[in-house]
Formats: structure tokens, C-alpha cells, sequence
């Protein structure tokens, strides 16, 4: 996932001409990746756009929680954490999955990627006679097919014994990529317009309208509080661990393993420990200081903040603001 | 004189002929299904947030764009709200028609017939600005055109309005970040696809304090452009390039065959030939006049040539029962003015459906982006219209039930009488009611058939879905079947109700051994016109 770095060289101008060979200076691609790097290279700022909001979502569905989706500055992204097949692991892959299938979308709708798909075929030899005969397929569609091929490709590369437990992370990584991309399109809504004659309901056209990220990341957020624990049989496929559970579907996360408590610092856990977190006093939840910071106390202490208040919007550009001086008091965990 | 055509043939014969326009019907439902794609697709498009940084904002050469040379400079609206050197009459949101695709630059074709625009907001829940359930929002849209070979910024103006639409939004999680649920708008209609590339620049103009006051926080704004097929064009059109000379063709054979009586025509077939004439209208191809020339107009036209078939057809109906129940009170031929009752429900359904449609696809003849519904006093009106255009409807069939029932009625009252009579006029008299009940029934089955496509067709894109991976296009099988089903119902019609030739070999020996009874049996009946021979069998009936 080396494409977050990506963002600061996207200005540079001839990036993208047949010559740049940044695919293979991208850190954290497969071989897979960087062929398919090559052949779009035009894809790459939306891919990555697309892990970053991925990411974002992911702190925002997370935040006030022991885990909250801290990433490393290096190219694994998510750090030790990926390391272990927990539910966290599971939910950052379908989360990033999702941003990047969401991100190409949206730039195939903005035209800003010319190379969209045009209908489920590889491309139509007479693009222009099919286009003009049946129109073209949904870009939707052209976002889950690429991120499919993008994002899988790493499960894929490297073989693997089968019925190993690198084989099971693979699997689990392609599931839950899978459950990303599906609740993309799972989330987007329908809107149908009339124009039969005389613009009656005889003649109905209806289109996808993309959901927004946050739907996604709640949704998604929500599979995770449902996450089945599966485990990889000898003949290499998933079997859920409890034979009482139902079988998951594909527009549910899976994991291997059970999560750390998060609590201490464990860098081959994934965990980045809960000292120095903030926590909130009066909260009995998972955000309280009690479970935040796992019974070993907080710090206070006494701040004074100022913010804007009292907002008010107008279109397009000005928001008018009061400033409002607040004394607070800022918990942290010990 | 003797009957139509339908009682003088031969059941073979008559078999073979309504199986030859069942299987036409079938191809033509396979046609659509098999071989036309769906009838319109549309395209989803986001606006471009461009930044007008000229100083005078209604300058129409001035085009916006986001591809090619010369594109503008684009603006993030999460972030801009926080810039304070940008003003709402800087923005302009760009759309640029059609996508490309396959790393290709397509472009409409006139195949594609017409573009329908509808517009589609994001709006961004702000807890310091609730945006009240129904706004107002003010447009200001500009539309413009290129043709190919053009450069990227000949962008020529086609109309410019400035328009109002109602938003209405609402949202069920009430957190920052989310996005209010706001219906789409529909935003133009042009009849005619005539140029290869579209520009689309809209403007949320804030000249006066309630201006765009109260419509949130618009952080995306989506077009859906829907155009129709090539290949439903091309089918459609193919259809009506076969059916129209045909048509054409069995009304010229229906008119002559009339003129060879010597009476003159009566009623139901100066009705039928009508109908005839009216699907003449409807069928004539002149669609292709659209690959040449720029014709707004045709979207219009097409509903006008619909609306004219369907009351010809209603009032055939009407026409067709009525002839088959009243009792002649006079020798004199019946004319349309007995039925002025009951079409009158006809004509004012049509009138108001025309007066509505013109309201609406008139005015955007001048104004793509015209609606009638955005007015209060437009919306009244157009429900008014179609209300009214709905009782007439109701009423009609009501009339038609009604003379329907009273038809079968003297019919199953009258028939017990029949054994009395001799078996020659019996006969005849038979014939005159399986016609009618043959009429019925292909009615009925073509109208049921209509219907039921339609409910389905409902039905079917309710549940539209994603991943539909059917390769029969039942829309497209519904249309040309439907279609196709109406024209072999006039075209029979026609075949079979014109007046039978049969009348001429009195005593000459035909070939045609097998129908040789039949034709004699009837070689006898009084010189009357056949509807005048059943209202006299009525009234002879009722004076036994």
C-alpha cells in the first residue's frame, strides 16, 4: 500500500507519459500491482485518494475506541497490525477495498478517467458503433472490476500450501476485499426517471447513484461488530469455526484470529497500546476512561481552547463564525 | 349483399391467416427482445467545481469545462468553504456530455434521438444550517454544443435560462458529514440529439437575500443524462419502415374494395378506414428526417401522432358497439353526429392530455429547461389536465362496458328467436354475431396483452438491480411488441372486415369447391348493407 506516498509526487508534470517509470519507484506494490501500475497509470492518484479516504474512515468509524486505526508512516500502512488476522485487519482491507472502488467510480462520473469500461466485455472492437447501439454499462461496475483486479492480485501472487495459514490469510483478504467492494455497490441507491409519452411511466430509465463514504464506513462498521471467526481447512477453503454460527456471506468480514485487547503496546500483535490516548470521564461506553485506558488510570489536566461557535453557513463559500473560549479538561490515559 | 370477409372464409383459411399474423406478432415481440437493446440508457455525470475568475458573469462565449485544452481551474468545495477570496457567483459547475470511455472521446450520435438531463444534489448536513424539507433553488443553466472536428473551446451557446426548482431533502441521521437524501430534479428535455458534444454550465446565482438562502451546504452536483438507443432506433425504425407500406397497402385494397359496391360506404367503415389512416400517421417513418435535419419538434410529434392513433382507436370502439346495438330508426346512412354523447369523452381526454403536453413539450421548444411543475399555477394546471384527462378515460370505458354489455344483451335476448327463421337468414344473422364477438375477443385479448406488459414492465424495472446480467431486454420486447400487436390488429381488421367479393358468382361455378356452400347460402340475402340487415333482424324480432 505504498500509494499513499504517491500523493506528494502527483503534481509532477509527465507522470504519466509512456517513459515515467514510477510504478516501479511505488514502495509496497507486488509485481502484480506494478504490471497493472504500468498498464494505468492514470488509475493510480484515484487508487490512492481512495485508500486515503479509506483510512480516514476508518479513524473516523474508530475513533474513541482502544484500536483507532493509527497508521505507520512506512509502506505497510497499518503497521504491525497487519501482521495478525484479527477483525481489525479485516475491516481495514474492506474499508480501503471499498475507498478505492468508490474513488474510481467517482472519476469515472467526472471524467477525469477516460478509460472506463464501456460494457462487460474486455473492449468492444467498434467502441463507437456499441455505444452508440446499446450505451455503455455503469461505472460502478468498471470501479469493482478494476479494484477487484488491483487490490486481489496481491492475495494471489506467491504460492502458497494449501491449507496453511498464509493460505488462509489470503483467503480472508480476498473475502473481506470482496465485502468492501460489494457494499459499495450494496450502499448505492436507485433513482428511476419517467419519460414515456408525454412523460408517463410507459418508458422508465433508472441509474445508480453513488452512496457516500460515511454510508459505507457505517456499514462496513457494522459488519465488523459481526465479523465471524472462520478457520482454513486442510483442503484449503474457509469453514466457519463454529458450526452453530451461520456461514458468512460475501458481504460479511471474516477473520482467522481473536484481537489483542489493545491495551499495552505489542508491535507483533498490532497494538499501539492506549497510553497517552484521550478518554472521556463521565462516559460508561468503550470511550470512557475506565475501558480506554484498561484500569490504569488517566491523567487531567486543564486546558484552555478556542473554536468557532455559533456558525453560520452560506452558500457557497463563507461560514460566519463567533469564537467561543472554552476551559476544558483533557484526560489521558496513563 | 353479403357479408365481410371474416364470415365468407373458410375456417382454413382463416386459420391460416390469423396464424401468419400471430407469428408476425411473435417476431416482433422477439425483435424486440432478441435484437433491440434497451430503449434509452443514461449516463451519470459529475460536476466539475470550476472557478470564474472573469469579472463580468454573463458573458455567453465564456464556457466551462473540465477536459481538453483549456480546461478550467477546478476548486474543492469541502475545502472552499474555508477560502474567503471566492464568491458564490464564481462557481460554476460544469458538465461535459457524453463520458469518455475506453480511454476513447465518444460523442452522441442523432441515432440517440433525444437527451433528457436530471439533476441530482449532494447536500452536506451542517448542524448550523438546517436545510428546511422543501426549498427553492434558482438555476442558472447554460447549455452548449460542439460538433466534432471543432477545438476543445468552440463551444457554441444553444439556450441559456434561468430557472427555478423545488429541493426536496431530508435525512435520517442528523450528524456532520452526512448527506442530506434529495430527490433528483428533472432539468431539460431536447428533442433532438443534432450535435456530438454537450456543455452543461449551471450557476447558483445569490442576487437578492433570499436567493439560494436556504439550500444547504451543496458540496457534489450529479446530471443523469438519458438518451435513447441507436439500436432501439434502428429496430424501432426498421419496424415502422416495414409496417408503413404495408398498412399503406391493405388501406388502399380496403378503399377500392368499397368503392367496387354499389352503395356507398357506411359508417364503420368510413371508421375503419380512418383508424387505418390514423396508424398511416403513426407508422410513416419520418424519424429519419432527424439524421439530416435538426428537429426539436419530434419529441412532441411522436406524443401528438400517439395521441391521434389511440383516439381513433378509441372512437372505432365505440363506433363498432354502437353500430351493433341501435335500432335504425331511419333509412338514412349513420353518421359520427349519432355518437357525439359519447365521443365527446374521447376528445376531451385528448384535448387536455394535448393541451398539457403542449404546456410542457411545447414550451421547451423554446426552453429545454422549461417545467411546468415548478410554478404553483403550472402544476395546478397540469393536474387539471390530467385529471381531466383521467375522468374522460374512466368515462369511456364506462360508455363502452356499458354498450358493450347492452350489445350481448340483445344479442342473447334476440338469439332465441333464431331457430324460428330460416336457416338462411339464420345463418347470416350468426355470422353478424361472431363477427362482433371476433372483434371482442381480439379486442380484448390485445388490450389485456397491452396491460399486463406494461404492469410488468412497472414491476420489472422496480426491481432493478445492479448485477442483472439478462440478456433479453423485456422493455425493448414489450415496445415492439406492443406496437407490432396494434398494427396486425388494424391490419386484420381491415383483411377481415372489408366487404366480402363473394357477392359477384351467383350461380358461376368456382374452383374453390369447399367454400361453394357457404357462398351460395348467402348469394340470397336482400341487397342491404350488413349493419342495416342486423338492425332490421332486431326490430323484425321485436315486432314478432
Amino acid at each position: 500500500m505504498g500509494l499513499l506516498e504517491f500523493e506528494k509526487w502527483s503534481n509532477q508534470p509527465g507522470l504519466f507519459s509512456e517513459k515515467s517509470r514510477f510504478c516501479a519507484r511505488l514502495r509496497g506494490l507486488t509485481p502484480g500491482q506494478r504490471r497493472i501500475c504500468r498498464h494505468h497509470k492514470d488509475h493510480m492518484p484515484t487508487v490512492s485518494a481512495g485508500v486515503r479516504k479509506g483510512i480516514e474512515e476508518c479513524q473516523y468509524q474508530f475513533q474513541g475506541r482502544r484500536w483507532n486505526c493509527t497508521i505507520t508512516s512506512d509502506e505497510t500502512v497499518f503497521g504491525p497490525l497487519t501482521l495478525i488476522a484479527s477483525r481489525e485487519t479485516a475491516f481495514t482491507h474492506a474499508i480501503t477495498a471499498a475507498g478505492v472502488s468508490l474513488s474510481i467510480s467517482r472519476a469515472c462520473r467526472d471524467g477525469s478517467l477516460a478509460s472506463c469500461g464501456c460494457s462487460r466485455a474486455s473492449r468492444p472492437r467498434h467502441l463507437h458503433n456499441d455505444w452508440v447501439w446499446g450505451g455503455c454499462g455503469d461505472n460502478l461496475e468498471y470501479g469493482y472490476k478494476f479494484t477487484e483486479s488491483f487490490v486481489d492480485v496481491r492475495e494471489r501472487e506467491g504460492k502458497v500450501k494449501r491449507g496453511s495459514r498464509e493460505q488462509g490469510r489470503q483467503l480472508m483478504n480476498r473475502h473481506n476485499n470482496e465485502a468492501g467492494r460489494r457494499a459499495v455497490i450494496k450502499k448505492s441507491r436507485v433513482t428511476c426517471k419517467c419519460h414515456g409519452v408525454s412523460g408517463s411511466c410507459s418508458l422508465i430509465t433508472c441509474w445508480q447513484q453513488l452512496a457516500t463514504f460515511r454510508e459505507i464506513g457505517d456499514y462496513l462498521h457494522e459488519k465488523y461488530e459481526g465479523a465471524t471467526e472462520v478457520k482454513v481447512s486442510r483442503r484449503g477453503k474457509l469453514r466457519v469455526g463454529n458450526p452453530n454460527y451461520s456461514l458468512p456471506t460475501p458481504q460479511d468480514l471474516v477473520y482467522l484470529e481473536e484481537s489483542p485487547n489493545y491495551c499495552i503496546k505489542n508491535e507483533t500483535l498490532g497494538s499501539f497500546g492506549t497510553t497517552g490516548r484521550n478518554c472521556n470521564r463521565t462516559s460508561p461506553g468503550i470511550d470512557g476512561c475506565a475501558i480506554m485506558c484498561c484500569g490504569r488510570g488517566y491523567n487531567t489536566k486543564r486546558a484552555v481552547i478556542k473554536e468557532r461557535c455559533d456558525c453560520k453557513f452560506h452558500w457557497c463559500c463563507r461560514v460566519d463564525c463567533n469564537i467561543c473560549v472554552k476551559t476544558v479538561e483533557i484526560h489521558t490515559c496513563k | 349483399m353479403t357479408g365481410t370477409v371474416l364470415e365468407n372464409l373458410s375456417g382454413r383459411k382463416l386459420a391460416i391467416l390469423i396464424s401468419f399474423l400471430l407469428a408476425c406478432l411473435v417476431m416482433c415481440f422477439l425483435i424486440g427482445g432478441l435484437v433491440a437493446p434497451m430503449p434509452a440508457n443514461s449516463q451519470t455525470i459529475l460536476g466539475t467545481v470550476c472557478r470564474d475568475r472573469s469579472k463580468v458573469k454573463n458573458d455567453t462565449t465564456k464556457w466551462f469545462y473540465n477536459r481538453g485544452i483549456g480546461k478550467c481551474e477546478t476548486v474543492d468545495l469541502t475545502e472552499a468553504q474555508l477560502s474567503h477570496d471566492l464568491s458564490e457567483t464564481d462557481i460554476v459547475f460544469a458538465f461535459q456530455l457524453p463520458l469518455p470511455r475506453e480511454g476513447m472521446k465518444i460523442d452522441y450520435s442523432r441515432w440517440q434521438q433525444n437527451l433528457i438531463g436530471v439533476l441530482q444534489m449532494d447536500v452536506r448536513y451542517h448542524s448550523s444550517m438546517e436545510v428546511t424539507r422543501q426549498s427553492t433553488i434558482t438555476i442558472d443553466a447554460r447549455l452548449a454544443y460542439k460538433n466534432k472536428g471543432d477545438p476543445d473551446d468552440a463551444w457554441k451557446l444553444y439556450t441559456l435560462s434561468r430557472e427555478k426548482r423545488h429541493l426536496d431533502c431530508d435525512i435520517n441521521v442528523k450528524i456532520e458529514g452526512y448527506l442530506y437524501n434529495c430527490s433528483a430534479m428533472p432539468l431539460f428535455e431536447l428533442g433532438s440529439l443534432y450535435h456530438d458534444y454537450y456543455l452543461l454550465n449551471i450557476r447558483l446565482p445569490v442576487e437578492t437575500k433570499d436567493m439560494n438562502a436556504h439550500i444547504g451546504h451543496i458540496e457534489d452536483m450529479w446530471v443523469t443524462a438519458i438518451n435513447q438507443n441507436g439500436g432501439f432506433t434502428k429496430v424501432w425504425l426498421s419496424l415502422k419502415t416495414v409496417f408503413f407500406p404495408c398498412i399503406v397497402g391493405i388501406l388502399v385494397w380496403f378503399w377500392r374494395r368499397i368503392h367496387l359496391l354499389q352503395r356507398k360506404p357506411v359508417l364503420l367503415e368510413e371508421m375503419l378506414f380512418a383508424l387505418g389512416i390514423a396508424l398511416c400517421v403513426l407508422d410513416m417513418p419520418i424519424e429519419y428526417l432527424t439524421l439530416v435535419f435538426d428537429l426539436p419538434f419530434m419529441l412532441l410529434l411522436s406524443d401528438i401522432r400517439q395521441g391521434f392513433f389511440y383516439a381513433s382507436l378509441f372512437s372505432f370502439w365505440l363506433v363498432f358497439a354502437g353500430e351493433h346495438m341501435l335500432i335504425q330508426e331511419s333509412k338514412d346512412k349513420n353518421s359520427v353526429r349519432k355518437y357525439w354523447r359519447h365521443l365527446s369523452a374521447v376528445l376531451l381526454g385528448c384535448v387536455s392530455l394535448f393541451v398539457f403536453d403542449m404546456c410542457e413539450r411545447g414550451i421547451q421548444l423554446r426552453n429545454p429547461f422549461y417545467s411546468i411543475w415548478v410554478s404553483e399555477l403550472g402544476t395546478n394546471l397540469a393536474l387539471t389536465f390530467i385529471i381531466l384527462a383521467g375522468i374522460s378515460t374512466g368515462m369511456y370505458f364506462l360508455f363502452l362496458t356499458y354498450m358493450v354489455w347492452k350489445v350481448f344483451m340483445n344479442i342473447s335476448h334476440k338469439r332465441q328467436s333464431l331457430p324460428a327463421m330460416c336457416s338462411v337468414r339464420r345463418l347470416h344473422y350468426e355470422g353478424i354475431v361472431y363477427r362482433f364477438k371476433f372483434l371482442m375477443l381480439a379486442t380484448l385479448i390485445c388490450a389485456a396483452m397491452t396491460v399486463i406488459g406494461f404492469i410488468l414492465g412497472q414491476v420489472a424495472e422496480g426491481q432493478w438491480k445492479w448485477d442483472d446480467n439478462i440478456e433479453l431486454q423485456y422493455t425493448s420486447a414489450f415496445f415492439t411488441g406492443v406496437y407490432g400487436m396494434w398494427n396486425i390488429y388494424i391490419f386484420a381488421l381491415l383483411v377481415l372486415y372489408a366487404p366480402s367479393h363473394k357477392k359477384w358468382p351467383v350461380n358461376e361455378n368456382t374452383s374453390d369447391t369447399q367454400n361453394l356452400s357457404e357462398e351460395i347460402e348467402f348469394n340470397h340475402m336482400p341487397e342491404k348493407s350488413e349493419i342495416s340487415s342486423f338492425t332490421s333482424f332486431i326490430t323484425k324480432s321485436a315486432i314478432d
